[in-house]
């Protein structure tokens, strides 16, 4: 009796992981539906069963979406790899199984060999280098601090900000704040892999950076390579508009005076006298409004 | 006679003015001429120099595409040619123009990507075509991907398929052929003829952003230059989710900054629309609103090339009063620079004769040395190019006799190491005139057709009539003076000493570590006349970083200004045209001492948040007195433009909060408060505030 109970068990269990085998559920979004296949963004094409259902993947019930690409799609698989079931939804489904368990379902007229092009090779920068040699990129977010030092003579207001060319050179793209007297940093995230070439100003093209040798510099590049934080140290020699020794900066009819050469006799008119706090203000003179 | 003589000399001060002046600026030419074929020289290329530092870079990565980029990602990893770096890798990528019609084409601008579906047509300069169901390209990665029922053709015939990929930038291209079967082949380096088969491809090959924002632009059709620029046909644009047809919009993602170059003066509102473009140019509309002309229109020109651009605009173009701007810059070799600015004005209505006309012209070369640079800076400017005649009465409308110019040189080291102190040096020295600075209307204060009762004299002497009476005065009830020192020459020679960093404390946490740093500059200027100006500044802060998150530091700057005078110069304070000297004033003789004690403190406890606030004192000599010295011009955002000036508010505090609103915009709320609490101001405080969107 409890031999016959046990087989029924082990009898059961092998049908229930029989039907799990049969059936295999991917989700994914769709490149194509044609020819009797149906392809994924991996690039894999599966055949479809003549008589496959399709079915909205939100209500399992009918639905309008035909499948294309953009479509997002849960397929599943019998066992001989032919996609027998495709529930559609216009907005990204939950993943769903993995792509790499039914590769081999793929069809492939030739033989996979493989890709130079793809190298398998993991270098971190050298030291003081933003770059390796070789990088791989995951495309994870990363923590990347900037931190530069300005120029000696750089006003105690000012703001200073990076420009990009993912902004468009919007000479304010990336506001920065002050840390001391030299240095200013922003801490921004990128994913791995992210490339963009940036210089800082100071708000306008016209106070941009300019190299050690008094020329316009070339942009500098970054690319955010695997890490979960990154610094980027980096040195503003002069600002285009206030180059050290620049007197005669461009301003309409400057003279070569800090102050106006007799400044007493401008003085308002009608200023009111200084008065301790709490005292009564005295009239003011003659033709001066109250 | 007493007249004649007089005018005489006029004349002859002003044609000696105007010899010196011609002398100078072709000794300037000159000078640029000689520097511009030096640097030819030293454009020569070598090995080392010819490439440069992009082209360095771009080659440099060598990534394999394990993930797919994220949406956020501005530019994801693509694969590249081959394993080891070859020549061929640091080469440019190939440019190729892509022709692109659809149903539907959308433009996102926040990511530079444009996605089409519906009757995909696609025709490269490479020299095939391809159909199919929808499109997708990433202006930034410079690769698009073409899927469902894919029909790809060239000179070798017509391959169906469902998907083709193609990474512009590293001639590769992916396709997935469905003949008898599915397959996948990859073609090398434009290639259609020869596939190869069965190559693993990159993961991402086929990816498709996740889009979820509302389309910048649709278009009917676009014309991709790619990693310039993309103009699209039968567009249009929205406004408030509004459609608003543009016609032919160009839209400029080039990595050239060049292009980001501009004429055009601050506006309250700007609406651009891009009429043309190509690889190196851009025609653009702008509908423009300011409180002082209103709405208008402007038409702005860019031509830029790699080492050079011109920019030329006409703003207001629809208003009376235009300025006429261009902007120019070149690089001659890799040591060499010239840049010139020119501003136009003119009072017409559209385009006829002007009534009033003014020109001011910039010029900036600069020649670099190993380790040190020479800069020549000049700026000419005419308030009347209108012609004889032109300032006379009935015509006169805007416009005098004065021409200044000014012309500086100035040679100035790099920031040098001193031994192996923690301190660095930076000298410079200059050379250079100004000539008419305060203007033609001075040399009237000569002529007698200019003296009373009909003209009053010219109520400001400047610096050029410094201590010169006129020899003949007109009236004994004022003070008529007359020019003596047409051209002020002037020399300058300056130092910086600075130190970036000290540590003051070694504890085992990096958030108990105490930095300082300091900088000090001392600048000497000596003039023609009997005038020299002293300038030093110094300033200092002890900074700690607390956490991660939270930097502050205490900041202390003294600045002197001396403005010497050897015969005169500032008198004590006598109550003249008004009723009292103001404190301090009864003792200021021409030098100031600025004193500013500053807190910052700046929270950034994530990069979607950041709060930052600047507390600062000020304590001046002579105690600022409201117009007595002028205020400095303000920057775009209403600030003012520099922050050492005589009349600044004793206090204000400033705070910053800048977050996230949208998954690729900021916004920054900034509200500055300035409390006067001397007795002079009939306002004891005021405020700023200033609301900005910036994109992430």
């Amino acid at each position: 009796m409890r031999r016959g109970a046990l087989s029924i068990a082990v009898a059961a269990l092998a049908l229930i992981l029989l039907a799990a085998a049969s059936s295999v559920v991917v989700s994914g979004q769709l490149l194509a539906y044609q020819d009797g296949y149906v392809f994924f963004t991996t690039g894999d094409g599966f055949r479809v069963a003549r008589d496959i259902v399709i079915r909205d993947a939100k209500t399992g019930g009918p639905t309008a979406i035909h499948p294309a690409p953009r479509v997002w799609a849960r397929a599943t698989f019998d066992s001989t790899g032919t996609v027998t079931e495709l529930d559609l939804s216009r907005t990204p489904l939950p993943p769903e199984g993995s792509f790499a368990d039914v590769s081999h379902f793929a069809v492939a007229l030739s033989t996979p060999v493989p890709n130079p092009d793809l190298l398998k090779a993991v270098e971190t920068p050298e030291p003081g280098s933003t770059v390796a040699s070789i990088v791989q990129f995951s495309g994870k977010p990363v923590l990347v601090t900037f931190i530069v030092q300005v120029p000696p003579n750089t006003p105690w207001t000012a703001s200073v900000y990076i420009t990009n060319d993912v902004s468009g050179w919007n000479a304010q793209a990336i506001p920065m704040d002050r840390v001391d007297a030299l240095h200013y940093q922003i801490t921004r995230r990128y994913n791995s892999g992210t490339i963009f070439r940036y210089l800082y100003d100071r708000g306008t093209f016209q106070s941009q950076e300019v190299a050690q040798n008094g020329l316009q510099r070339a942009p500098r590049q970054l690319i955010v390579t695997n890490a979960d934080v990154r610094v980027i140290r980096d040195t503003v020699y002069a600002w285009q508009d206030s180059i050290p020794g620049g007197v005669n900066q461009i301003q309409p009819q400057i003279m070569p005076t800090p102050y106006n050469p007799a400044p007493f006799p401008n003085l308002p008119t009608c200023l009111p006298a200084p008065q301790p706090p709490g005292t009564k203000r005295p009239p003011p003179p003659p033709g001066c409004p109250p | 006679m007493k007249d004649s003589c007089d005018r005489k000399e006029g004349r002859r001060r002003k044609s000696v003015a105007i010899v010196q002046r011609i002398a100078l600026s072709a000794a300037f030419i000159t000078l640029l001429l000689f520097f511009a074929g030096a640097a030819a020289r030293a454009a020569t290329p070598s090995p080392a120099a010819s490439a440069s530092p992009m082209t360095q870079a771009t080659a440099v990565p060598t990534p394999q595409s394990t993930t797919a980029p994220t949406p956020q990602s501005t530019t994801a990893p693509t694969p590249t040619a081959a394993a080891a770096p070859s020549p061929k890798a640091s080469l440019p990528p190939p440019r190729t123009v892509l022709y692109l019609n659809a149903k539907k084409i959308d433009f996102y601008y926040d990511r530079f990507l444009i996605e089409a579906d519906g009757n995909i047509r696609l025709r490269t300069s490479d020299g095939f075509t391809v159909s199919g169901d929808a499109f997708s390209m990433d202006l930034k990665l410079n690769r698009f991907v073409v899927a469902g029922h894919v029909t790809l053709h060239d000179a070798t015939g017509t391959v169906s398929g469902a998907a083709i990929s193609d990474f512009l930038n590293f001639r590769r291209i992916y396709f997935v052929p469905v003949t008898t079967e599915p397959d996948r082949w990859t073609f090398l380096d434009g290639d259609l003829a020869h596939p190869v088969k069965g190559r693993v491809m990159p993961d991402d090959a086929f990816y498709f952003p996740i889009i979820s924002q509302h389309p910048s632009i649709t278009a009917g059709g676009a014309v991709i230059d790619t990693l310039t620029y993309v103009r699209f046909i039968n567009s249009h644009t929205y406004l408030a989710g509004a459609p608003i047809p543009l016609g032919t919009d160009v839209v400029n993602f080039s990595s050239n900054q060049y292009f980001a170059q501009n004429t055009l003066s601050g506006a309250t509102v700007d609406l651009t629309w891009t009429l043309a473009g190509s690889p190196n140019a851009l025609t653009a509309l702008h509908l423009r609103y300011d409180p002082t002309y209103k709405t208008y229109l402007s038409v702005e020109q860019h031509f830029v090339g790699d080492h050079d651009y011109a920019v030329f605009s006409v703003n207001p173009a629809t208003r009376a009063e235009k300025w006429w701007n261009l902007l120019l810059y070149e690089k001659l070799g890799s040591r060499f620079q010239i840049q010139s600015f020119t501003q136009y004005y003119t009072q017409q209505n559209w385009l006829s004769e002007p009534r009033a006309a003014q020109q001011t012209t910039f010029i900036n070369a600069t020649y670099a040395f190993p380790h040190s640079y020479a800069q020549a800076t000049s700026q000419l400017t005419n308030y009347n190019t209108l012609g004889p005649g032109s300032l006379e009465e009935p015509n006169s409308i805007a416009g005098n006799l004065s021409h200044p110019s000014q012309v500086q040189i100035t040679a100035t080291s790099f920031q040098n190491k001193i031994a192996d102190l923690p301190l660095f040096e930076q000298i410079y020295e200059g050379y250079g005139f100004n000539h008419d600075t305060v203007g033609g209307l001075q040399y009237l204060n000569g002529f007698a057709p200019y003296w009373p009762p009909h003209f009053p004299p010219i109520p400001v002497p400047g610096l050029q009539a410094y201590g010169a009476l006129c020899p003949h005065p007109p009236s004994t009830t004022y003070t008529y003076y007359c020019p003596v020192y047409t051209t002020i020459w002037n020399t300058v020679l300056g130092a910086t000493l600075f130190t970036p960093a000290l540590k003051l404390n070694s504890p085992p946490s990096p958030y108990e570590t105490y930095y300082f740093n300091a900088a000090f500059t001392k600048q000497y200027q000596w003039n023609s006349l009997p005038h020299w100006i002293s300038t030093d500044s110094t300033n200092f802060t002890i900074s700690r970083q607390f956490t991660h998150a939270l930097h502050t530091y205490l900041g202390y700057q003294i600045q002197n200004v001396g403005d010497h005078y050897i015969n005169g110069g500032y008198l004590p304070c006598e109550p003249v045209n008004t009723y009292f000297c103001p404190l301090s004033f009864t003792s200021f003789r021409g030098v100031s001492t600025l004193r500013t004690t500053s807190f910052g403190f700046n929270d950034t406890p994530n990069p979607e948040f950041n709060f930052s606030l600047l507390v600062r004192h000020h304590v001046d000599f002579p105690i600022p007195v409201p117009g007595v010295f002028g205020l400095p011009p303000n920057n775009i955002l209403g600030q003012p433009l520099y922050s050492w000036y005589l009349g600044e508010p004793p206090y204000d505090a400033t705070g910053d909060v800048r977050f996230v609103i949208f998954p690729h915009a900021l916004a920054d709320i900034s509200r500055t408060f300035y409390w006067y609490g001397n007795p002079y101001r009939t306002t004891f405080w005021q405020q700023n505030f200033v609301i900005q969107i910036l994109p992430i």
